[in-house]
């Protein structure tokens, strides 16, 4: 894998990912990435708690959320690495050191490969229910088969129908609307179906169970209490491969623990930063 | 008709008698009642999904029974893998977001292996106080409305797929087509030189108009050495287009250049091509080409060059003079080369003086169109108007007068054309009033 | 640019073609294919009548060409009737002119 840097204008960064940057602003670094499906907008009942002492950066991958859909090809985000990319440009740009990498669901591993690429960048990892790998094999259990995931395509097929009529004229065409604070229903995860589709494939037929191993840094797997998408075997296989990790499980239900359960989610991120500051 | 006027009263009395019975009947349905046989399905779940209350109706479209389901199953568990997963990802947390979400198309299990496709709605209940209590959900049967959009949905995806594969077509189509020009474009160099060698006291110029790039031009020139004091060339038109037309165009060219070789008589050059086109196509498909084939022999020490020249069928060389006038140099009755089996080729013999210019060309620039239809074509007249506005005028500026005049010509010039011009340069000390009419 | 018509008939002579329009590379294929259908008894005189004929490029020269192959071919003459002067002009430059009975008109070109 070869991640590439400094190629992007800042300016142009900040617009194409989104990038909003809150809280303490003299604080350690924070950066928060959302797993597929939503945006940002996942983190904003964690985010008071963390920006007391943290300096909060929080972002769209391309293809998601306010993003620039016109950055976004099929060739470059076919790949957890596109994505990473996504990281590692944001990283760059804003000349983030050693910044705590928060990532929800796939970007557990999205982060672990953006660590890898620019290892002084990165000081500590944050996996929110992670899963390297959604598909059972022999003696691993993920929890899908290859056609429960052709399901899930299904059924982003079958809701698009809806996001095509009502989401797009607004969403393609006021990217740049003045009304930000009113939220329209539903947006937080309105994608582009094509776009989604390409997610959705990278995210839930990657395997990144051999790169656990190559985590250097400090880690916190938080997985949850019950979890349809990443059950609790699939932390313990988290925690288990990357040597040194913190596991805690949530008294939560779900795969987002920070929407189910803010005030735990934050208080084991707190209590694990303090630790690696 | 008549009827309801002549009992009135009765009527109206029963009906107004039955629609209270039906008032009193809706009355006493209670909400209890309501909620479980409801057209749509109920749910109450806790704030972890818990199903806390189901209705009737969702139980009986998925074949289960209520104490299974109760305190046991989460509302996701109702759902296929599928429905699951867009559950966890998009559902929920919009759900914990919002407060509320409504119309999401997603899928739950029956008792058999079968799906029924629902719609979805879910509200969060609150307390007084602000805290989220449970989530109550709404279920409506899809089965037809999804039916339809699935139809909607296929014939996207077709009509995507046959847009995908019209635009695959369409690329392979402009690169077959690239692929062909740039073949096209490497078998018509090969058929003519790649640069005119230098002739001592001879100034020489070339140029070379394709008119169309998928169809090889049969138009050919050429000028080699024979001896040390002898250099031949020839120009020339190959009858007809495309590949066929190219491979007579190659079959001349070293047929000529051979023949040149053994007998540098013009006649007797033509002559050989004649015989070797002849030979090579008869019968219903004759190929056959127009040529001037020549030779020339500076004579330094009289500051001449002499040119003795035969045409086969060929339009006639023109030749400008340093005093400013031009004229055809005519060989009258050649015949096509390659057309019979014996043919008659003329020849003339001329003499390049200092500042004189001898022009070969093809007829893609006598036969270039002037107006809109074939009845007004450019025409040996007024190139040789053109010609002696230009004599005195050293090869190289007479090619490139020609040149923007073809330019000129624009869309009339649909045929290839060929240009040679071959002159004895003028003294350099001596300015020549000619040339100098030109700028 | 005028398509190609042809208009055939038989006098005592023999076949009898009317070439209306251009005769060109798009259209030559035509008089070709007429041609090749046409059967030419010995002695036979084939008269291609140009009075109306616009336009003839190298193209429809091979086929006046392939024509004169066949009749010769089958013991019969190939001339040509009413020669428009700006085909005439071509058929000088390249000799045909001395290789084509012409006449001025297709009653000269079939009287017997």
């Amino acid at each position: 894998m070869m991640l590439a840097g400094g190629r992007m204008n800042p300016m142009d960064v900040r617009r194409r990912n989104n990038v909003v940057v809150t809280g303490r602003a003299d604080g350690p670094v924070v950066v928060l990435a959302h797993g597929f499906g939503c945006d940002q907008n996942m983190w904003r009942l964690v985010v008071p708690a963390l920006a007391d002492h943290y300096r909060v950066v929080l972002f769209d991958y391309v293809g998601s959320g306010r993003s620039d859909l016109s950055a976004w090809s099929e060739e470059r985000y076919a790949a957890l690495t596109g994505y990473a990319q996504d990281v590692v440009d944001l990283l760059e740009e804003l000349d983030l050191r050693r910044v705590a990498f928060v990532g929800h669901s796939v970007s557990a591993m999205i982060g672990l490969l953006a660590a890898r690429a620019v290892p002084e960048r990165i000081g500590s990892l944050v996996m929110v229910a992670p899963s390297p790998c959604y598909i059972d094999d022999d003696t691993y259990r993920g929890g899908f088969s290859a056609e429960d995931i052709d399901e899930l395509l299904a059924s982003l097929e079958s809701n698009y129908l809806g996001w095509s009529a009502e989401m797009a004229p607004v969403i393609m065409g006021n990217p740049e609307r003045p009304e930000l604070g009113e939220e329209l229903t539903n947006s937080f995860c309105a994608t582009d179906p094509d776009i989604a589709r390409v997610f959705a494939r990278t995210t839930f037929l990657s395997d990144s169970r051999d790169d656990l191993k190559t985590v250097t840094v400090p880690t916190l797997v938080l997985e949850c209490a019950h979890d349809a998408i990443a059950p609790r075997e699939v932390g313990a296989f988290v925690h288990a491969e990357i040597a040194g990790s913190t596991l805690v499980t949530l008294p939560a239900t779900g795969h987002c623990p920070q929407l189910s359960a803010p005030q735990a989610t934050s208080a084991a991120i707190l209590l694990f930063l303090e630790h690696t500051q | 008709m008549c009827r309801a006027d002549e009992h009135p009263e009765p009527r109206e009395a029963g009906a107004g008698a039955s629609t209270d019975a039906a008032f009193t009947a809706l009355l006493e349905d209670s909400a209890e009642e309501l909620y479980e046989s409801a057209p749509c399905g109920y749910l109450s779940t806790l704030m972890d999904g818990t199903i806390a209350k189901i209705n009737a109706t969702l139980l009986d479209w998925l074949g289960l029974e209520r104490e299974t389901v109760v305190g046991r199953k989460r509302f996701a568990d109702l759902l296929t893998v599928g429905g699951r997963l867009y559950h966890e990802t998009h559902f929920a947390p919009l759900l914990q977001m919002q407060g509320e979400i409504s119309g999401i198309a997603l899928e739950m299990k029956t008792c058999g292996s079968d799906r029924l496709p629902v719609l979805v709605s879910s509200a969060v209940k609150h307390s007084s106080d602000g805290e989220p209590l449970l989530i109550r959900t709404t279920v409506f049967d899809a089965s037809d409305r999804r039916a339809y959009e699935q139809e909607l949905l296929h014939r996207k995806q077709d009509a995507d797929e046959a847009r995908r594969q019209a635009e695959e077509a369409r690329e392979q189509a402009e690169a077959d087509r690239s692929r062909l020009q740039e073949a096209l474009a490497v078998l018509q160099q090969s058929l003519l030189p790649a640069s005119l060698p230098a002739v001592p006291g001879v100034e020489t110029a070339v140029y070379y108009h394709t008119a169309s790039p998928d169809r090889l031009g049969g138009d050919f020139y050429d000028l080699f050495p024979l001896d040390g004091k002898r250099w031949a060339f020839f120009l020339g038109d190959v009858c007809g287009k495309g590949p066929q037309a190219a491979a007579v165009t190659s079959l001349t060219r070293y047929t000529l250049r051979t023949a040149a070789l053994h007998d540098p008589d013009p006649v007797a050059a033509l002559t050989t091509l004649n015989s070797v086109l002849h030979d090579r196509y008869t019968g219903g498909d004759p190929r056959y080409c127009t040529a001037i084939f020549g030779v020339l022999e500076p004579d330094p020490a009289n500051d001449c060059v002499t040119v003795r020249l035969a045409s086969g069928g060929h339009p006639p060389a023109l030749v400008a003079r340093s005093d400013g006038t031009a004229a055809l140099l005519p060989t009258p009755g050649g015949f096509l080369v390659g057309a019979l089996a014996h043919a008659h080729f003329a020849s003339t013999t001329t003499e390049l003086h200092p500042g004189d210019t001898l022009l070969l060309y093809t007829d893609g620039l006598t036969e270039a169109r002037t107006g809109p239809d074939r009845t007004s074509l450019y025409g040996d007249d007024a190139l040789l108007a053109f010609v002696t506005d230009h004599a005195g005028a050293p090869p190289e500026e007479m090619i490139q007068a020609l040149a923007g005049l073809l330019r000129g010509l624009g869309d009339g010039v649909d045929d290839d054309t060929a240009l040679l011009a071959l002159g004895s340069p003028a003294h350099t000390s001596a300015h020549s009033p000619a040339t100098s009419h030109l700028r | 640019m005028s398509p190609l018509k042809i208009a055939a008939r038989d006098a005592a002579t023999g076949p009898v073609l009317h070439i209306l329009g251009d005769l060109d590379y798009t259209t030559a294929h035509q008089l070709r294919a007429h041609l090749t259908a046409l059967t030419l008894r010995r002695g036979q005189r084939l008269v291609l009548d140009l009075a109306r004929l616009d336009f003839c490029d190298s193209s429809g020269i091979t086929v006046l060409i392939a024509a004169h192959n066949q009749a010769t071919a089958a013991h019969a003459t190939l001339v040509l009737a009413a020669v428009p002067d700006n085909t005439l002009r071509i058929l000088r430059i390249v000799g045909l002119d001395q290789l084509f009975p012409l006449y001025a008109d297709t009653t000269a070109a079939t009287s017997t």
